[in-house]
């Protein structure tokens, strides 16, 4: 297993069971992120208005909607770090920022420096760093959790590579790995399959595939209905205000995308507003 | 001329053992602030930044005379006025944070040009811009080190926090990091080095020593830690044959090691055999921006 070529085939060798262990997993079905009319204003712009809806325990959810939709602000209130104007948010009973342990993000590609002095096993490494204390060093437990995490998605032998030197799929599965090797059950990836060609798709899919049937919850902005309805099992269509949540089929009906994506007041279509970018770059 | 006369009895001289001490001690914290100055995309804030001291430094030796003490103090709160100051208006106007410091630190340097121009006593605008080594007294040095100590022991401990917060600042954030205080913590790093930088090389030449061993790192090394490594050292290279040069030839110190870290850079960036300009080339045009 240890040395296998990453090549064009579906990693994850471990089948349905995971190589990297996990912590508290709720019963599956049970609702593990809950938004109670969760509200963000930047000044006087409304980005995310009165949400309410719940998270299945070992689902995997689409975002969907257009730019400027707030599919970014509802991942970074549920990672705790954009105050809500009003309303709440749940991680299991604990608010977003007592939930950190539990959660994972993944970044958007053009998001990462790739020119960064720093190898495929050098990112996964950050996964762990959450959970040192201050003067700890990275020990044999941790190093086994790379190690894990390295197998599981079947870059072991890319470990010691520059993360320039991959391609799309696998620089995304890179990313993929550092979220495993953190440990928690619940991740939050940002468009992950903006810029990936057709077969690395697939590939994701596939590894989500698992990972939802391994009981991990899977919550991802998606920018493409065709590819939400391919990968993911539920969904939820944004427009600021909540358009509709459910299964992917329901909820990506052709009165659903009309609503959410011929919308009247588009004004900032395709340009992030200034508040988001600036808290985005900070 | 022997090899002792070229490389040992210049540092008969006591001002000259100062000055290669004090060099080499900032060539350790500004090695390792340059990688993560140009990693975070700032090198031409630090330039800014250390622009913008020279106000404060002229204030502090209107007021106290020569004391290290108030020339470092003066120095830090002029250049973390201009860095608050530029948070600030990018964040209340519409300006953009390069266009807010590039006027700021213009205006602040043109204060201190102005503040020495009056100044009563002889004292030299061209040793504030550009250094003078026979001017590194035992105070400077203890400040160098002190500098240079803090540094290292602050990039040991939270070096992780440092690594993630800029090569992922929204993981970092993600995980329960403050981002703004890693920022914040290094702005501060930054003034605090080119003060303790500014007897030898000048203010406006010491990023130089930061900036180029960490630049030229950068275009061989592929990890993080040796890549703040050999940064180190080829300070420490530099600063070491510019000062003899600067002896021998009789050029201004700070100017020196600029040119022997600035050689370094050149051949760096034209030769290192994966990033050089030369295999760009070779291969056949540039690489696509952005991928």
């Amino acid at each position: 297993m240890r040395s296998h070529e990453p090549g064009p085939r579906p990693p994850n060798p471990a089948g349905a069971t995971s190589l990297v262990p996990f912590s508290r997993l709720d019963p599956p079905g049970q609702n593990i992120v809950q938004f109670r009319g969760a509200t963000v204003r930047y000044g006087r712009v409304t980005a995310l208005r009165d949400i309410t809806l719940d998270i299945r325990c070992g689902s995997s959810t689409a975002i969907l909607g257009r730019n400027g939709a707030g599919k970014s602000t509802l991942l970074r209130a549920v990672l705790g770090w954009q105050p809500l104007t009003s309303g709440d948010i749940r991680i299991g009973d604990a608010h977003p920022q007592h939930a950190r342990p539990r959660l994972a993000y993944v970044p958007q590609r053009h998001a990462i420096d790739w020119d960064f002095p720093i190898t495929v096993r050098g990112v996964v490494e950050q996964g762990r760093y959450p959970s040192l204390r201050l003067f700890q060093r990275m020990g044999r437990a941790d190093s086994e959790r790379v190690d894990c995490a390295l197998e599981e998605l079947g870059i072991s032998g890319l470990a010691h590579r520059h993360i320039r030197m991959l391609s799309g799929g696998q620089q995304q599965r890179t990313f993929l790995a550092r979220a495993l090797a953190q440990g928690g059950d619940i991740f939050l990836l940002d468009e992950p399959f903006a810029g990936l060609d057709l077969f690395a798709v697939e590939e994701l899919s596939h590894i989500l595939g698992n990972w939802e049937s391994q009981g991990r919850t899977v919550v991802a902005a998606v920018h493409d209905p065709a590819i939400a309805r391919r990968c993911f099992t539920r969904g939820v269509l944004l427009d600021t205000g909540l358009v509709a949540d459910g299964p992917i089929a329901d909820v990506l009906s052709a009165a659903n995308i009309d609503r959410a994506y011929r919308s009247e007041h588009c004004v900032h279509e395709g340009r992030p507003r200034p508040a988001e970018a600036a808290e985005a770059r900070r | 001329m022997s090899l002792h006369d070229l490389l040992l009895a210049p540092f008969s001289y006591e001002f000259m053992r100062r000055g290669l001490l004090s060099a080499l001690l900032l060539s350790v914290s500004g090695g390792l602030l340059g990688c993560v100055l140009v990693l975070r995309r700032m090198a031409l804030m630090g330039d800014a930044l250390s622009h913008s001291l020279l106000p404060g430094v002229a204030a502090a030796w209107l007021l106290f005379g020569t004391s290290t003490v108030a020339l470092f103090l003066g120095g830090l709160i002029a250049g973390l006025l201009t860095a608050l100051g530029s948070a600030l208006l990018s964040r209340l106007t519409r300006i953009k944070e390069d266009a807010a410091f590039g006027s700021l630190f213009i205006v602040f340097f043109g204060a201190g040009v102005a503040l020495i121009s009056r100044l009563p006593t002889r004292l030299n605008l061209a040793d504030f811009l550009f250094g003078n080594i026979l001017g590194v007294g035992a105070g400077d040095l203890w400040l160098s080190a002190a500098v240079s100590g803090v540094t290292a022991a602050l990039f040991a401990v939270f070096h992780r926090s440092i690594l993630l917060e800029t090569f992922d600042p929204v993981f970092y954030r993600a995980t329960g990091g403050r981002g703004g205080l890693v920022h914040m913590g290094f702005l501060t790093l930054t003034v605090l080095n080119l003060v303790a930088a500014m007897q030898a090389m000048g203010i406006v030449l010491a990023l130089g020593l930061f900036l180029l061993p960490a630049v030229s790192a950068y275009l061989w090394c592929d990890r993080f830690v040796p890549m703040l490594l050999l940064s180190i050292a080829l300070a420490m290279l530099g600063s070491a044959v510019g000062i003899l040069l600067s002896f021998h030839l009789g050029l201004a110190s700070g100017a020196a090691i600029v040119l022997c870290l600035g050689l370094v850079f050149v051949a760096s960036a034209l030769f290192s055999p994966r990033y050089g300009a030369v295999r760009s080339l070779l291969r056949g045009g540039g690489r696509l921006p952005g991928t």
